[in-house]
């Protein structure tokens, strides 16, 4: 809902339906009746944001509460931005149509690190100050959350209060503070920020005091005072059947990423690959019972009309009761055009069963991601998946039908060696071997193999948290070693730009000395850095030289095992002890069974959580 | 109301499309329009084949920035639903910015529609009796030429404008008129905008504030001016 006089304005942007709200099963409240007014920003565009699960989880949450209003915000496409800032308009809610200025509390959903400077520049279209120190008493407290901040350093200076994990009781908690603080006349924006230092999961980045040793490593951090938390344990939602999930989802007009009922099934993954980050912070496993998932599925669909059921978790087949799930689902699915997708299925687990239940005639494709190109280079990053397993799942996948698949796999992972790097395409020709392995009749038409490869960026709170990151030149030459090794014309290569994955790694690794570049490059108008077309690296890299920042510090020196690490503040559950056993068994290259067959005793169970493996 | 097929059971919907609604898209409308329709629990029929879809049917998609309080759109039914029900259940599935005004069984087709009435407001510096007398003689003139889309050539809309009455109206300019909504020769309204820009030096104010206009979609009629039903 805009004013009157942006007619004009929204005429001449692309996609204006984007700034509009007013979407079927939005919450609108009165103004007069609430206690605290909440924006929920999501540092990208409307198409991005409106499919993202926390967010659509955390407005359901929030709103119910009746004293709290939470609205949403996105960030404007460029030509929006300049409108924007040549007539004066300041970023808005979607529901309300009113400026940021007119809210109590507004959050952040840190997605991914190439979101900072979209973050920052909404700030500024806000007219909010970027740096926290600067704010006023009036301004609203800036609260960031989401993945990115298990390490915010790089932009915790920028955020008043910071959300360590789920955010579905925390977030009340914090709002019930603020009113109970506005109600009794205690009310300061450093005395709130102080009481709510004491809330479990929440981290004041204001309230530390962050030193440095001779060689740039971290010194220490220290609480200013002793009231303060030294170390922030992160926040989870201890039983996922009793978990508030939304049973509306705000309907958007336009078309968004993934616009479909989205239903996670768990919380967790038993797995424990030694690169991925979401493995780990998201620990402990909480599955949600058959009974619940049925009741929310069908909820939804009523309320949404969607003809997608799309169910999420972080490897879909560990879900225990896989088979018992989707039967109960395609009792009413089929016959009310209905149809369901696994996003994240294993290359050991992928059956013919299975298949035909998600069977969606949409897509003629299939992903799988072995990761890496030999079983020495699997072990070590602990993928547990075998070639055989994958010839079988693609064996049935061409039977079902299947023409295209896709196979991810990253390069730069630690001790890859050429070998390594061939072996991806000689794994993605075994591929289309066994493609004219099968007799004709039983083969689809139209053979595609994609090999996509991403760059690896050692991420904190993972094994690999201290490993070095290859420098872009020695990525940039296993790219071109991959691409001379694919002689295949039937395999299609793509990769993802290095010099993204470089940025990414000194955002996800860096400390409190980044935040003046980001700043820097905000100052400049950039946004929308996750989009290959406003990515600007030379623009990075020319921040990082006029603020005195070696990007290599963060990249390719890797960290030292005994070194303070940024994010040492932060307590996920899993042990740094756990992380370290799983990096020296990685560069011997053992496996670790999933937490199905054996505890390895990461740590993540004194967190408590109603779930199925841990004891 | 007479049912034209009966094995092919079509519920037509007038409905409005107002407000900021007027920035989605038609291809946005569809879509949005299969989930109202699935969520108000309506007896659809659908598509056969792999990916089975409800029958809907638009007539004269509008184009982003005109509002309107007279689209339609035929959904086919497996079996039959008392029109009130129907639009209260779709109704109750859509916001107040959109909402369907009137359903029956139809017995015309959406190739009998021939002409749309538009209202078109404009909202520009210096307004006074000569401009409106201006617009009055450039569209009512012998020839209105404008610039086709993405094109160098002109085309003449003239006889895609059936009539056009502007008034000063306090401290705008209402213009009423009635367009070719004829499939084979569609007048979009912006058609009309662009020639008054081009021939009264109206809206061309670089201040995007400052100046524009709202259009607004009224009503639908039959090649001899009778309401479309």
């Amino acid at each position: 809902m805009q004013n009157k006089n942006i007619s004009s304005v929204l005429k001449s942007v692309s996609k204006p339906g984007r700034y509009i709200g007013g979407e079927f099963n939005s919450v609108i409240k009165d103004k007069e009746s609430i206690k605290c007014r909440f924006a929920f920003c999501f540092p990208d565009t409307y198409e991005i944001g409106m499919s993202n699960l926390g967010v659509r989880i955390l407005y359901d949450v929030i709103n119910k509460d009746e004293d709290v209003w939470c609205e949403r915000v996105y960030a404007p496409w460029t030509d929006m931005k300049e409108k924007m800032e040549e007539y004066s308009i300041p970023l808005s809610a979607v529901e309300s149509g009113d400026p940021l200025s007119s809210f109590d509390l507004v959050a952040f959903s840190l997605q991914y690190e190439m979101c900072y400077t979209t973050t920052l520049a909404m700030l500024k279209l806000a007219g909010f100050p970027i740096w926290a120190k600067d704010r006023a008493e009036d301004c609203p407290i800036i609260i960031g959350g989401g993945p990115c901040v298990y390490n915010s350093e790089p932009v915790a200076e920028f955020f008043d209060l910071i959300n360590i994990g789920e955010g579905e009781e925390v977030l009340l908690e914090i709002c019930h503070l603020y009113n109970k603080m506005n109600d009794e006349g205690t009310y300061t924006r450093s005395a709130f920020l102080r009481e709510a230092s004491h809330i479990e999961g929440v981290y004041i980045p204001s309230l530390y005091d962050v030193s440095y040793n001779d060689d740039g490593t971290i010194k220490e951090y220290k609480p200013l005072y002793d009231d303060v938390p030294t170390k922030i344990r992160k926040r989870i939602v201890e039983d996922m059947d009793k978990a508030p999930y939304p049973e509306k989802l705000v309907m958007p007009y336009i078309e968004t990423v993934h616009d479909r009922i989205v239903l996670e099934i768990y919380r967790g993954c038993i797995r424990g690959c030694r690169f991925c980050q979401a493995g780990m912070v998201y620990r402990p496993i909480r599955e949600k019972s058959v009974e619940t998932l049925c009741k929310q599925a069908k909820c939804l669909y009523d309320n949404t009309g969607y003809d997608e059921i799309s169910l999420i978790s972080l490897s879909i087949s560990d879900y225990s009761k896989l088979p018992e799930l989707t039967d109960s689902l395609l009792k009413w699915t089929d016959e009310a055009h209905v149809s369901l997708s696994l996003p994240s299925l294993r290359i050991d687990s992928f059956s013919e069963e299975l298949m035909k239940k998600v069977s969606s005639v949409r897509t003629g494709g299939i992903t799988f991601a072995p990761e890496a190109g030999t079983q020495r280079l699997r072990d070590v990053i602990n993928k547990n998946v075998s070639e055989e397993d994958l010839m079988r799942s693609v064996g049935i996948a061409f039977r079902g039908g299947k023409s295209n698949v896709k196979l991810y796999f990253m390069n730069g992972l630690p001790t890859e060696t050429d070998e390594d790097i061939v072996g991806i395409a000689d794994l993605a020709k075994k591929v289309v071997d066994q493609y004219f392995a099968l007799p004709k009749p039983e083969r689809p038409k139209g053979l595609g193999v994609t090999v996509s490869v991403s760059c690896f960026v050692p991420k904190p709170f993972t094994p690999f948290q201290w490993e070095k990151q290859d420098t872009f030149e020695e990525l940039i030459r296993k790219q071109e070693l991959l691409k001379t090794s694919i002689t295949d014309r039937r395999i299609r290569y793509a990769y993802h730009d290095a010099k993204v994955s470089f940025i990414e790694a000194v955002l996800a690794r860096g400390d409190r000395r980044l935040a003046p570049v980001i700043a820097h490059l905000a100052e400049q108008g950039i946004m929308l850095d996750a989009w290959d077309e406003f990515f600007n690296y030379d623009a990075w890299i020319d921040a990082f030289k006029k603020c005195g920042v070696d990007p290599a510090f963060y990249t390719s020196r890797g960290f030292g095992l005994d070194e303070v690490l940024p994010w040492d503040l932060i307590d996920i559950g899993v042990t740094k002890a756990y992380l370290r056993r799983e990096r020296d068994k990685a560069y011997e290259g053992k496996t670790t069974p999933s937490c199905a067959e054996h505890c390895s005793g990461c740590g993540a169970n004194k967190l408590g959580g109603k779930n199925r493996w841990c004891k | 109301m007479v049912q034209v097929n009966p094995t092919k059971l079509f519920l037509r919907f007038r409905f409005k499309k107002q407000g900021s609604l007027q920035y989605i898209s038609h291809l946005d409308l569809v879509r949005t329009m299969h989930k109202v329709i699935v969520r108000a629990k309506l007896p659809l029929w659908y598509t056969e084949g792999f990916n089975p879809k409800p029958k809907m049917i638009f007539a004269a998609p509008l184009s982003i920035g005109t509002e309107s309080v007279c689209e339609f759109m035929d959904i086919r039914m497996k079996e039959y639903i008392d029109p009130a029900e129907a639009m209260a259940r779709i109704n109750a599935n859509m916001t107040g910015e959109m909402q369907i005004t009137e359903a029956y069984y139809p017995d015309t087709k959406f190739t009998d529609l021939k002409w749309m009435s538009y209202r078109i407001t404009i909202h520009t510096d210096g307004i006074n009796e000569e401009l409106v007398s201006d617009i009055n003689d450039a569209l009512s003139a012998p020839v209105v030429e404008v610039q086709k889309k993405n094109s160098d050539k002109t085309t003449d809309i003239r006889p895609l404008i059936k009539s056009a009455d502007a008034v000063l109206s306090g401290n705008r300019i209402a213009i009423n008129t009635v367009l070719s909504s004829d499939p084979s020769a569609f007048l979009n309204p912006e058609y009309v905008i662009k020639a008054l820009r081009d021939k009264c030096g109206i809206l061309s104010s670089p201040d995007l504030t400052s100046e524009y206009y709202d259009i607004m979609r009224l009503n639908a009629y039959c090649e001899d001016m009778t309401e479309f039903k």
